[in-house]
């Protein structure tokens, strides 16, 4: 795993959106072998996307040949509702690019029969060839997608239901109703994210210290599915100082003296671009250099 | 569209654009379907119909506003309504270069508004001025809503430049069919949408209720109704008064007229609508910014312009055998003082109204198209962007003008989701 601190939130989503350009613009996405974007929503990730709009308009990126899979979406709620997951992604990142709307998939929870959804969920994602990078945030929880703590870390596309914890986080979006908020999700799974070539996580703020200090200083647990990233090839997590706070210093240094390290010693490792090949299997060394 | 001999639908997206939020604006994309007309409700364009765009329109963080609406219009391009021709189609024909001159102005819909006349005249005009509805093509230019009868049923006491001869009151409703004919008051073949009329003539006040349940707007006006009289006439269906100040009984402040209506307070289910003639010449602009402040959501600019409006000064004919003097933007009757319609365009209304009231850009604009809409029941219709909405759109640029400051100038205009007019491109014609 690495682990990338900036000093502000705003820096942190600026390094991941330049990291996404690079990784997209190697990658060379065409209509047969498009790249597969996995996307979260969320507070967190909100200026990721601003930036990845930016960089759009700028002309330094296109979304055209981008598949994207969304994380999750509540069950029930109508797809035009202001807080559900297709409106948070339409105003904030898809009206603003090029995306072709058929390449755009988020899980159903209206659909007639959910788990039936699911399965066709994990079977697209399936036939695309996998995620080649999944985009995630994180809750206070350590929870990554609705995958709550508790959620198997083998698990897969499926309905959710959502913590106290998680329900009355979301409420502030719901005029502060609980009882409006939806209480069930669809989501992605542990696995469906363990699965995808590569995963980035955005953690900004002190709600999400203890969070971050459980994932990447604690055990592998399903109290803490984002704990699940120390046995992935290749994740990284951004954070900003504030994140931070409840890593020992020693645990921060060292991830700080890795990051300078590795722009010292091999620039060309610490923007992966070995993917550029687009090849399942990553070059000999580059996963576990860090 | 090479390739496709007829698209179901071409999407047109205007981005890097400022809209009309409530009292602001705020920058958001709008989406229209150019084939039906219609504004679309782009997240599920998109996420239902995989639609994107066909076409991206930079506006280069111009205002994207709904196209004005004119609830008193009396003529324009040198045709005025109130006046037959020799035949319908000749009629027709002058409607016609009305409505393309109009719309280059920016208002895209109007109540064509016809001065105290006598049934001869209605008889012969009303029936070309009812609503375009769906026939009406984007090339057509500004589309009607229904007509405006100003009269004939006013006070002589407070006729303005209405003809005192055409004058009349009514005592049954048969009075107001006879007169404007009752295919143009009635049913299906309706072409009335407002009447200004005295409630203290005759027997309008207990005629009201019968004219609102046509479905028809009952306008307090050229009144010389006290408060009590003009309170009477709300609760017996009046939603509108106006040019409010002007051909009314002035402010008195031991009964304050028709005006005192907008003193009610602020969640007072019966404070009408009330139409402001913003040119400069009609109105003092306190007198504006005193209304305003009484009744925001009431105030609805009007232009009251008629057919003069960008000819040369001069002495010019008439309804009624009449001669109006034009001097600039003013317009009075010959032989005497009295104000005779305006020639100022609907934008400059906007314009002044902005400068003089410290109303927002977005509240400026929405006296001219949001509140008129509400008063015509066309909410979601006509004068706003919401999805389902027709495309009635300006283009507007917001820049400093060395001698009248701050100036929306309108920089395209379309309608039914088509663009009909460039100032770029149409300079000069």
């Amino acid at each position: 795993m690495r682990l990338i601190i900036r000093q502000r939130p705003e820096q942190a989503a600026q390094y991941i959106a330049d990291y996404l350009v690079r990784r997209i613009s190697a990658f060379g996405p065409t209509a047969e072998r498009p790249f597969v974007l996995g996307l979260p929503t969320g507070s967190s990730p909100l200026p990721i996307y601003r930036a990845l709009i930016a960089a759009y308009k700028q002309g330094r990126i296109s979304f055209k040949h981008v598949v994207t899979f969304n994380m999750d979406e509540y069950v029930g709620l109508r797809r035009d509702h202001p807080e559900s997951y297709h409106s948070f992604m339409y105003t904030n990142f898809f009206g603003h690019v090029n995306i072709d709307p058929k390449n755009v998939n988020i899980l159903d929870g209206n659909a007639p029969n959910l788990t039936e959804e699911c399965r066709r969920y994990e079977e697209k994602i399936m036939t695309l060839g996998g995620i080649e990078l999944f985009l995630g945030g994180v809750g206070s929880d350590g929870h990554i997608a609705f995958n709550e703590p508790g959620s198997s870390l083998s698990s897969r596309t499926r309905i959710k239901t959502l913590t106290y914890e998680t329900i009355v986080a979301n409420a502030r979006f719901f005029n502060n109703n609980l009882d409006a908020v939806p209480h069930m999700a669809l989501t992605v799974g542990v696995q469906t994210i363990m699965e995808a070539k590569e995963v980035v996580i955005i953690a900004t703020g002190t709600s999400k210290a203890p969070a971050i200090q459980q994932a990447i200083e604690g055990g592998v647990s399903h109290l803490c599915t984002l704990s699940c990233l120390q046995l992935h090839p290749r994740s990284m997590v951004v954070v900003d100082d504030d994140a931070t706070m409840e890593l020992k210093v020693k645990t921060v240094k060292y991830f700080a003296g890795v990051e300078r390290t590795m722009l010292q010693e091999a620039p060309s490792l610490a923007i992966i671009t070995s993917c550029a090949s687009g090849k399942t299997k990553l070059p000999k060394g580059s996963e576990d250099a860090i | 569209m090479p390739g496709k001999t007829k698209p179901e639908s071409h999407v047109i997206k205007f981005t890097n654009c400022r809209i009309v939020k409530g009292d602001k604006l705020i920058e958001q994309d709008v989406w229209i379907d150019s084939t039906s007309g219609k504004i679309l409700r782009d997240q599920e364009a998109f996420y239902g119909l995989h639609l994107s765009p066909d076409e991206v329109i930079d506006l280069g963080g111009r205002i994207l506003a709904p196209g004005l609406i004119d609830c008193q219009l009396n003529g324009a391009q040198g045709f005025d309504f109130s006046v037959p021709q020799a035949s319908k189609e000749e009629y027709d024909e002058g409607l016609r270069l009305v409505n393309k001159g109009l719309a280059r102005t920016g208002v895209t819909s109007y109540l064509p508004t016809l001065v105290s006349s006598t049934a001869e005249v209605y008889h012969k005009v009303l029936p070309s001025l009812g609503p375009s509805g769906s026939k009406h093509t984007p090339e057509d230019g500004a589309e009607s809503l229904g007509a405006h009868v100003e009269g004939p049923f006013l006070c002589p006491a407070r006729n303005g430049v209405h003809k005192k001869e055409v004058l009349r009151s009514a005592t049954t409703p048969d009075d107001l069919a006879a007169c404007y004919g009752r295919e143009n008051f009635y049913g299906n073949s309706k072409t009335i949408r407002l009447i200004t009329a005295a409630p203290e003539v005759g027997n309008m006040l207990h005629t009201i209720p019968h004219i609102v349940s046509q479905d028809i707007i009952y306008s307090v006006g050229h009144s010389d109704a006290t408060y009590e009289q003009a309170l009477e006439a709300t609760h017996q269906g009046a939603t509108m008064i106006t040019h409010l100040f002007n051909a009314m009984r002035p402010f008195y402040h031991r009964n304050p007229g028709i005006f005192g209506l907008l003193g009610h307070q602020s969640d007072h289910p019966i404070r009408p609508y009330y139409g402001i003639i913003a040119d400069g010449i009609h109105l003092h602009p306190t007198s504006i910014r005193i209304a305003y402040n009484a009744h925001p959501d009431g105030l609805v600019l009007v232009t009251d312009a008629m057919k003069l409006c960008g000819l040369p000064d001069g002495v010019y004919d008439w309804t009624n055998g009449e001669r109006i003097i034009k001097t600039g933007a003013r317009l009075t009757l010959e032989g005497s003082d009295k104000i005779a319609g305006s020639s100022a365009t609907l934008i400059e209304c906007v314009n002044n109204f902005r400068r003089w009231s410290g109303a927002s850009t977005a509240q400026a604009l929405n006296a001219a198209t949001a509140v008129p809409a509400r008063l015509l029941g066309l909410q979601g219709v006509k004068g706003c962007l919401d999805s389902g909405a027709d495309a009635d759109l300006l283009v507007l640029s917001d820049e400093d003008d060395p001698y009248s400051g701050r100036t929306l100038t309108v920089n395209q205009v379309w309608k039914r989701g088509s663009k009909i007019y460039d100032a770029d491109k149409d300079a000069g014609l």
